[in-house]
């Protein structure tokens, strides 16, 4: 939990988040849009990863599912988070329940 | 000092200490503030005033208080006094040569809800059009940003929906995870006069308060919960409305989205949310919730405010949405006497809300990948904008931990002592090669920080804040800025510095420019506010002198109308067991204000020289603890030590701590969770266990006690 920071060395293609803060983060954004349908539910989590998250945060979370499967993620958060790559081209967000 | 009976200078000005907003007469001779008087005609405060706004002021002329401008390479070098130019000069080359080596996003800055709008406006144009990036914060991340993203979810605006004289029509107040009595306590006062004219009181909060029960104030029903059931018992108290058919169908046909109300009341309306089951869950009487739910539905004017207790978990949005759809469902919005009303902890968190300061919105909660918001600032400030956003306060140390985010301007803010997790904070800070940090005192943050810049008190500049009724009021410089400068006008030296070409002659023309660019800010000035004293946003051609209640007519919606959202209750990670059978959650007093950087400065401490510890007596025994002991507190996080205060107002199981005092240290005990949408810090709820320490061992805590020699000297 503690890093020392001075002795440590980065690589400027690490992921700019700890990968485990990110796949917790979303997660729990999965968990608010568990109840409603499939569709809605990968479209607010798209919506909210659009909106709310730095691209390299959303980066990192695409390379995670692309390279090891998303394994700890919740399904539906990997079908959000897919969704940013297909519905690109929408890049307005908007607040309230989903849109789909 | 003696009142000199004729002073020889006034001016009448706003209290920065919460987000009620007093106005204040500052009378000052020679030069020198003598005292602050209540003043009439401010529209919050009709004249009223608590023990901070009208005492605790003379923190401004402190002794501690920073007047020469300091450098160092590292944190580990002594502080060098230079002037002002060497300072500006050496950070804006530190910032360049920061972006240079790690680029553009590797720096960002966090703005403070203590400095008003001007000077918020302008630090989130310094990061976007100077910086060239969205890395911009406002301590309000770690407050109120779920009001923002819960209310705008739900009605539109995260903005409160009345002005506070609305609560004088209100048959049902209910309070929500706050206690106005003592932090918010103008309008506590208002709110008490209400229940003395007989309205109900709802308070829903673990403590039994001062709000619950005092010499004036008794509420009607208080509903105990355990901390981080909030949502599980909202959706409760939901439950009963739908069940029991209270829910208003006229308003919800006419004013919302029906569809999603019917999605909203297949979900609410299962049995998971039966006051029968939720009750033993959070620790409360179910027959209490239908009481709550029956009050609040019957009305016939029933009006929420709420605070902290709401926002600060990881279901802080979620608990938001919830008091929006309570509001919707039962036609309780639109009025006077009704609304849902977030009381806000400083004098401009409003304001840090709504003008932009935020990594993902412009001023006016419009999103930074919208283009035509976008293009409106690029063609003002001559510089294309990031299309992105940028990173949370939160995410920025997280980054730090990574090696990505290497520089921080940081202006009036304290987040090594007042962040969650003070040990990865800390670690985060260590990381960084520039944190210039802006403030009136050194304080923990400043440790880690290589420039400091010796920033102005609300007492030395001009400008407005914006309280949480919305109310935008001037904020006027009583005395001469200490060391020199404004902030707003730091922040245009470091502009400058950097190579853009920003001038302004008076904060009044930052506001202009706020106007412009701001749609619900549109018809503000310094002349409307100079003649009609205040105005409450939205202010254009429609609200020439303001608006008191929203939503009258449609909420600032798309469709405009108010939807509900889905508000599954998800339970925290952070749980108690074994080794932390105690849940901690925190809070704040009357006398002082937040982290104490100014009220711990003046003769206010001697109400409350220290925190201490809330516990009840029976957890107390069953540890040998005796009132006025001294106990470590630890939880999975790191370990600080309080003194035991035997307290009523908390349940067993559950213990309370203020966070006023920096030696406490409460945020070493803190986690690293957070509300799901906002990343605003789960302060609310701390699985923690409590021994008690022998006086004597005080050595082995001998590492707390470097860290409260930088208080020592405030005395």
């Amino acid at each position: 939990m503690i890093s020392t920071g001075q002795t440590q060395t980065y690589r400027a293609d690490d992921p700019v988040l700890d990968m485990d803060r990110l796949i917790a983060m979303a997660n729990q954004i999965g968990d608010f849009f568990a109840p409603y349908s499939p569709a809605r539910r990968a479209e607010g989590i798209r919506n909210h990863l659009r909106t709310y998250w730095e691209p390299r945060m959303r980066e990192a979370l695409l390379k995670y599912i692309d390279e090891e499967g998303g394994t700890r993620l919740h399904d539906h958060v990997i079908s959000g988070a897919r969704a940013l790559t297909e519905s690109g081209v929408d890049r307005k967000g908007y607040y309230g329940p989903p849109q789909a | 000092m003696a009142n000199p009976v004729k002073p020889d200078h006034s001016v009448v000005t706003t209290c920065a200490y919460c987000g009620v907003g007093c106005s204040f007469k500052a009378e000052s001779y020679q030069g020198r503030i003598v005292r602050m008087i209540p003043w009439k005609e401010g529209k919050a405060n009709h004249g009223h005033s608590c023990v901070k706004g009208r005492f605790a002021y003379d923190y401004y002329n402190h002794p501690d208080r920073l007047r020469t401008p300091l450098i160092r390479k590292s944190i580990t070098d002594p502080w060098q006094e230079v002037s002002w130019d060497e300072a500006i000069h050496y950070a804006a080359s530190e910032f360049r040569r920061v972006q240079d080596k790690y680029g553009k996003k590797s720096i960002g800055a966090v703005s403070s809800s203590r400095c008003t709008n001007e000077e918020i406006f302008l630090v989130q144009k310094f990061v976007r059009a100077v910086m060239g990036n969205n890395n911009i914060d406002n301590c309000a991340r770690i407050c109120h940003s779920p009001t923002q993203f819960g209310m705008s979810a739900t009605v539109g605006w995260g903005a409160a929906s009345q002005h506070f004289d609305s609560i004088l029509q209100a048959d049902v107040i209910m309070v929500v995870g706050a206690n106005p009595t003592e932090g918010h306590p103008v309008f506590g006062s208002l709110m008490k006069r209400r229940v003395r004219q007989g309205a109900k009181l709802i308070v829903i909060d673990p403590r039994r308060t001062e709000t619950v029960d005092s010499a004036h104030c008794k509420a009607s029903v208080h509903l105990a919960l355990r901390p981080g059931t909030n949502v599980a018992v909202l959706n409760s108290i939901s439950h009963v409305i739908v069940r029991e058919k209270l829910y208003n169908e006229p308003f919800i046909r006419e004013r919302c989205e029906w569809d999603e109300f019917e999605s909203w009341m297949a979900l609410i309306g299962s049995d998971r949310y039966a006051p029968e089951v939720i009750g033993p869950q959070a620790g409360i009487d179910p027959e209490s919730i239908m009481q709550v739910a029956r009050l609040y539905a019957g009305g016939p004017n029933s009006a929420i405010y709420y605070g902290l207790g709401v926002t600060e978990h990881s279901q802080g949005s979620t608990g938001v949405m919830c008091l929006g759809n309570l509001a919707l469902a039962c036609g309780m919005l639109g009025r006077e006497g009704v609304g849902v009303n977030p009381l806000r902890g400083q004098g401009n968190v409003q304001g840090g809300s709504c003008l932009g300061s935020w990594p993902h919105v412009f001023s006016g909660y419009r999103f930074v990948t919208d283009s035509d918001v976008r293009s409106s600032f690029e063609n003002d400030w001559g510089v294309s904008l990031d299309d992105e956003p940028g990173l949370r306060l939160p995410n920025m140390f997280d980054a730090a931990l990574t090696g990505h985010f290497r520089g921080m301007y940081i202006m009036g803010e304290d987040p090594v002592q007042s962040d969650p997790n003070q040990h990865h904070v800390i670690s985060a800070m260590k990381n960084m090669e520039c944190v210039v940090l802006q403030d009136l005192f050194l304080n923990e943050t400043s440790k880690y920080a290589h420039v400091i810049l010796p920033g102005s008190s609300s007492l030395e500049k001009d400008g407005t804040f914006t309280s949480a009724e919305r109310r935008v009021n001037r904020v006027r410089k009583v005395v001469e800025p200490l060391a020199g400068y404004q902030d707003w006008q730091i922040v245009v030296k470091l502009m400058n510095a950097m190579g853009y070409a920003a001038h302004y002659n008076d904060a009044g023309e930052i506001l202009d420019e706020i106007a412009r660019l701001s749609p619900a800010y549109k018809g503000m000035s310094f002349s409307l506010l100079e003649r009609v004293g205040s105005a409450q946003w939205p202010c254009d051609e429609n609200a020439p002198e303001g608006t008191e209640v929203l939503h009258r007519v449609k909420f600032p919606r798309a469709n405009g109308r108010g939807t509900f959202m889905l508000t599954e209750y998800v339970p925290t990670l952070e749980r108690t067991n074994d080794r932390y059978p105690l849940l901690l959650t925190t809070g704040r007093i009357l006398s002082q204000y937040n982290v104490g950087t100014q009220t711990r400065r003046t003769a206010n401490s001697r109400w409350h020289p220290e925190d201490v510890l809330d516990i009840n007596a029976e957890d107390a025994r069953a540890r040998g603890i005796d009132d006025g002991d001294w106990l470590k507190i630890s939880s999975r996080f790191g370990s600080t030590r309080l003194r035991a205060k035997l307290s009523t107002h908390v349940n067993p199981g559950i213990v309370y701590t203020t966070f006023h005092h920096a030696k406490s240290r409460a945020n070493v005990l803190t986690s690293d969770l957070s509300d799901w949408a906002t990343n605003c810090p789960e302060y609310k709820v701390t699985a923690v266990e409590v021994v008690k320490i022998a006086p004597e061992t005080e050595s082995e805590t001998a590492g707390f006690q470097k860290t409260a020699t930088l208080e020592e000297t405030a005395a």
